[in-house]
């Protein structure tokens, strides 16, 4: 039972750190990535493809982050060129590019995967989780209360308002992706040697509205709304099977069931709480001194 | 010196403006006026570097300003406001205000972590300065709330303010007057003649004359994409093509 509370703990870790990363793309900067699966994945197949080359686990983190920067700079040039709305349409379209290449390129291991050599010891994999879940809770909440982070929400209400104000907003979208998308390569990483697996299974359409599922319900723009609400997705997500087996209900069912739920949750949210369970806060100042 | 020489723009087959050639000196309110559809915005569309305009030139200090890249004119010292204004509604006052600084430490990522200090001192300098001019505008007890509860001619103030932040050479101005109490236009017209006494150059679009006749020194008028008049206000409620065009006969 402690090993299932260690495991599912390491599990909302790593998927916090991928809502922290949607959250300063979509939360802070309003960039819709429909694709934020894309970096996550490219991490766990950096690790992957590093073991299988011999190669120590640091040198694969560091192609996974690398890998993960140049693609978003590549997904950046189209969008550019195009309006915010298609930016979904790019990254979604980037994202499923990557799981049918990697279904389909034998090198990459196919449907079958590759294998990763795992943490030995769950605690350590469980810290590892925690410690770059730190890192980027503590990078995100720098990013949103500063001078640059204030810049990146006048760029989501208004682009053309920080184009008024003489910033290019091209520059911060890019800054914002790099940052992101390296920081999603990260957890990617880490979800590999966790899971020990990758497979192109495991980074699909699915797994990004699970994300954000976990952003919406938590509160965009807010940092410890994202980790909350990923916490709450994950163990739905858990309990859900428990409840399964309770039942008796086949897998397929249950699956099926699960994405409905996280469905009706974004409805909901939708509708009655768009702001999230845990709004993002005002940034009040000291009353001015008369 | 801020010169618009034999700019034309069209979009598919109408022609916006047709060779519009007008010149704003420093220290001095321009005022464009015209009829709705006569080219007012285009034109200063065209300044702040939105339209790329087919032929002419825009000039600040006789350097060129870049067509098509509104960042660009705006870091070359052009502010401009819209008609309905831009704001980011779900910011405090204050934070929209601090935003409107340039060059500030705290917008590179770099900084953030590896000059902290920098940082902060460039933060406070600019929160004083955010500061007064709140107080200027008359919005100082407004600070901390939300920018989108302000009221449309607060919000067109706050716009103003977020510009002069960055203390630009010239102030293009779209319609400040419109849907605004008369009270907050008189504040509006004794904060461009501050403007002007600090030497900048203020493009004034509008429709209300009698802030027309108040603060500019020299009117432009467009028609249907031609520059029909120019001169001082007085000259131009004088002018019979003017009159017929635009300000109507008197009953």
């Amino acid at each position: 039972m402690l090993d299932f509370a260690i495991y599912c703990l390491t599990i909302i870790a790593v998927w916090s750190v991928l809502g922290l990363s949607l959250n300063i793309q979509f939360g802070l900067t309003g960039l819709v990535n429909f694709g934020q699966i894309l970096p996550f994945g490219l991490g766990a197949y950096a690790a992957a493809l590093a073991a299988q080359a011999g190669l120590s686990w640091p040198v694969g983190a560091g192609l996974g982050l690398v890998a993960a920067v140049v693609v978003s700079l590549l997904v950046l040039l189209p969008a550019r060129r195009l309006s915010q709305d298609y930016w979904a349409l790019i990254t979604l379209g980037a994202g499923e590019l990557f799981r049918l290449t990697a279904l389909n390129a034998p090198s990459l291991g196919g449907a079958d995967g590759l294998t990763v050599p795992r943490f030995a010891d769950p605690h350590l994999a469980l810290g590892a989780a925690l410690a770059l879940m730190a890192a980027a809770w503590l990078l995100s909440h720098r990013i949103a209360h500063s001078p640059f982070g204030r810049m990146l929400k006048i760029l989501r209400e208004d682009e053309v308002l920080a184009a008024t104000l003489g910033r290019n907003p091209v520059a911060y979208q890019r800054t914002v992706s790099i940052i992101a998308w390296a920081m999603a390569a990260a957890g990617g990483v880490l979800y590999a040697h966790i899971v020990g697996y990758v497979s192109p299974a495991s980074f699909t359409v699915t797994e990004t509205f699970i994300v954000w599922t976990a952003l919406i319900l938590g509160g965009p723009g807010s940092t410890l709304g994202v980790v909350i609400g990923a916490a709450v997705v994950q163990l739905l997500s858990v309990s859900s099977r428990f409840l399964a087996a309770w039942i008796d209900l086949p897998a397929d069912v249950l699956a099926n069931g699960r994405l409905a739920l996280f469905g009706l949750v974004l409805v909901l949210m939708f509708l009655f709480r768009p702001q999230g369970l845990v709004p993002e806060k005002k940034e009040v100042r000291d009353a001015p001194r008369p | 010196m801020l010169r618009v020489r034999d700019v034309s723009v069209s979009f598919g087959g109408f022609r916006a403006l047709n060779a519009v050639s007008l010149e704003a000196p420093p220290a001095s309110i321009t005022g464009i006026i015209g009829p709705n559809g006569s080219g007012k915005s285009t034109l200063l569309n065209v300044v702040a570097g939105v339209y790329v305009p087919d032929s002419g030139a825009v000039t600040l200090n006789g350097h060129p300003l870049a067509y098509g890249r509104p960042e660009q004119v705006a870091a070359a010292g052009v502010g401009r406001t819209f008609q309905v204004p831009r704001l980011a509604h779900k910011l405090t006052v204050f934070q929209n205000m601090m935003a409107g600084a340039r060059d500030q430490a705290g917008e590179g990522v770099f900084n953030l972590f590896l000059r902290p200090g920098a940082v902060a001192r460039c933060e406070k300098e600019i929160a004083s300065r955010a500061e007064a001019m709140l107080k200027r505008l008359g919005l100082a007890h407004k600070a901390n709330d939300y920018a989108g509860s302000l009221s449309g001619g607060q919000q067109k103030l706050l716009t103003m303010g977020m510009l002069l932040m960055a203390d630009p050479a010239v102030l293009l101005l779209d319609e400040p007057a419109a849907g605004v109490n008369p009270v907050l236009i008189e504040q509006q017209a004794a904060l461009l003649h501050e403007l002007k006494a600090e030497g900048r150059i203020v493009l004034l679009i509008e429709h209300n004359m009698e802030m027309i006749a108040n603060v500019c020194d020299r009117v432009f008028v467009l028609d249907a994409g031609e520059l029909i008049a120019s001169g001082t206000p007085a000259q131009i409620r004088a002018d019979e093509r003017v009159v017929r065009s635009y300000l109507g006969m008197p009953a």
